[in-house]
């Protein structure tokens, strides 16, 4: 096990396999988002909130077909039942303890998105020689800065005084989020012969 | 890599050296991880300390809380690993954020201290410091922990130390980047948003306490430490020379040599703090001098002090 992508091939890049197991992860959770904030999105924006679900699904959006083309994909016949257990992941459900229910279904999402953005860091697992100029480089530095800023939403939703009465029941899901979703990235990138690094809450 | 428990989440911490000699525990910064003070420990265990160093919540290798994180939970940990170090003689310091936090945790705990080293420090949040946190957390936010880096080190490191790394610096950047996430640095930096100002229960501090405050910290400048200097009975001021806020980055073996010297004289019972202002010599090992009689150490300039 390697705690970054690699070995790379002469030119710097990241190896064919790890480039599809990645991409496909990140397409399937950040295209689950996309999927979300679309539904959840009026066709007339009616408060001034609701112009974060418009950006938001259209930076989702942005990150699964910036995926889809600066990956060099091969088949991995793993895939088939990984997405399983991942698309099963993303399905809603709502905040237990919160008794207004589009706001416990609010509340999920945010969860899982905040675990999304905050605890998956793709470009984190680039080695220093990876090759800046790769289109599949760029795309995972590009997806963990855009992850920051999309965070905000979600932290600002799951801080808001609506929530503030259930912070016990909102801090308890975000943990669990945030366990289940490390433990999906943990091994999908162990199935590509990358461990994450050691700590960071991995009690699983 | 031992972790303790604190509640639902783990804290990782390491102990060097002589398990009967006097302890130091040293407390990060924001943006620090634990092997920060690698070069401490090796000159505090040369002089015969037991080193105590940690990740605080939301740092390094111990847990990061997803969202909720406050300065009570860092003082609490914080008091879980000193009750793992005995009954002897300890010496707590913490730099910056984590000097906050070793303010915090002698109001509250003072009795278990033999002594105290705030560096780079604050008990209060003026309007410049207020608003430099204000811009640093935007510049994470927006930027993401590299740009903070951008934002820190040549605000907190001296020419000196920069210039050799110049071409180098995504690399001197990199250790920190990888370590810290965005949410949790975050997190730490909004812990403040409640913060109430120390400095009414600064009095209560009764334990030898040494200020370190560097000669050009721009971050939280002389007058912050001149509070702490006030207000905390047995303290002395002592000024690192040309050193900025990072100055445990970038003057080690000085401030070890600082450390190690207060907590001996502390030991020998020869400690006097006096409230009294001193400069620390260039080099480890050298005399530190009274600041000069009749000049305000708060000036940049030698101006004759005025009676306050």
């Amino acid at each position: 096990m390697r705690a970054f992508f690699g070995p790379l091939d002469p030119e710097g890049r990241v190896p064919l396999h790890q480039q599809t197991r990645v991409a496909a992860f990140l397409i399937s959770a950040h295209g689950a988002l996309a999927r979300h904030f679309a539904f959840a999105m009026p066709l007339k924006l009616e408060s001034a909130w609701q112009t974060e679900l418009n950006a938001q699904f259209y930076r989702e959006a942005e990150i699964v077909s910036l995926l889809l083309r600066a990956t060099s994909w091969i088949p991995d016949l793993a895939l088939s039942y990984l997405a399983a257990s991942w698309e099963t992941t993303w399905l809603p459900k709502p905040i237990e303890g919160i008794d207004d229910p589009p706001l416990a279904l609010a509340g999920d999402l945010a969860a899982r998105a905040h675990a999304i953005h905050a605890g998956i860091r793709p470009a984190a697992l680039l080695p220093v020689e990876a090759d800046t100029h790769d289109p599949f480089v760029t795309a995972l530095r590009r997806i963990e800065f855009e992850s920051g800023r999309l965070l905000q939403a979600q932290i600002l939703l799951l801080k808001s005084p609506n929530l503030t009465p259930f912070r016990e029941a909102v801090s308890a899901t975000l943990e669990e989020r945030h366990a289940e979703i490390r433990k999906l990235w943990a091994e999908a990138l162990e199935g590509v012969g990358v461990s994450v690094r050691e700590g960071n809450n991995d009690k699983s | 890599m031992p972790f303790l428990s604190y509640g639902s989440y783990r804290i990782r911490y390491e102990l060097d050296g002589p398990t009967d000699a006097p302890v130091y525990v040293l407390v990060n910064g924001l943006t620090q991880y634990a092997e920060l003070w690698t070069a401490y420990r090796d000159a505090l265990v040369a002089r015969h300390f037991r080193v105590a160093t940690f990740d605080l919540l939301g740092q390094g290798a111990s847990d990061k809380p997803a969202l909720f994180i406050r300065q009570d939970d860092h003082v609490a940990a914080l008091h879980l690993l000193i009750g793992e170090l005995g009954d002897g003689p300890i010496f707590l310091s913490g730099i910056s954020f984590g000097g906050l936090i070793a303010l915090r945790y002698a109001i509250e705990h003072g009795q278990r201290l033999t002594g105290l080293v705030p560096m780079s420090c604050f008990a209060e949040l003026p309007p410049q410091l207020y608003l430099l946190g204000n811009a640093l957390r935007t510049g994470l936010v927006l930027g993401g922990t590299s740009y903070l880096q951008d934002l820190l080190l040549p605000m907190n490191v001296s020419d000196q130390w920069l210039k050799p790394v110049l071409e180098t610096l995504d690399n001197v950047k990199r250790q920190g980047w990888l370590i810290n996430d965005v949410y949790a640095l975050q997190n730490l930096m909004e812990s403040f948003l409640d913060f109430q100002p120390l400095t009414p229960q600064l009095p209560l501090i009764g334990v030898p306490t040494m200020i370190l405050n560097g000669e050009f910290d721009f971050l939280t400048p002389r007058a912050l430490h001149e509070t702490l200097r006030i207000q905390i009975p047995d303290s002395s001021l002592v000024i690192v020379q040309r050193a900025y806020h990072a100055f445990t980055l970038e003057k080690p073996a000085l401030t070890a040599d600082l450390l190690a010297r207060f907590a001996e004289d502390v030991l020998a019972g020869g400690w006097q703090g006096n409230k009294a202002v001193w400069i620390a010599p260039e080099e480890a090992g050298g005399q530190l001098v009274p600041f000069p009689a009749g000049y305000d150490h708060l000036r940049a300039i030698p101006v004759q002090e005025t009676i306050r």
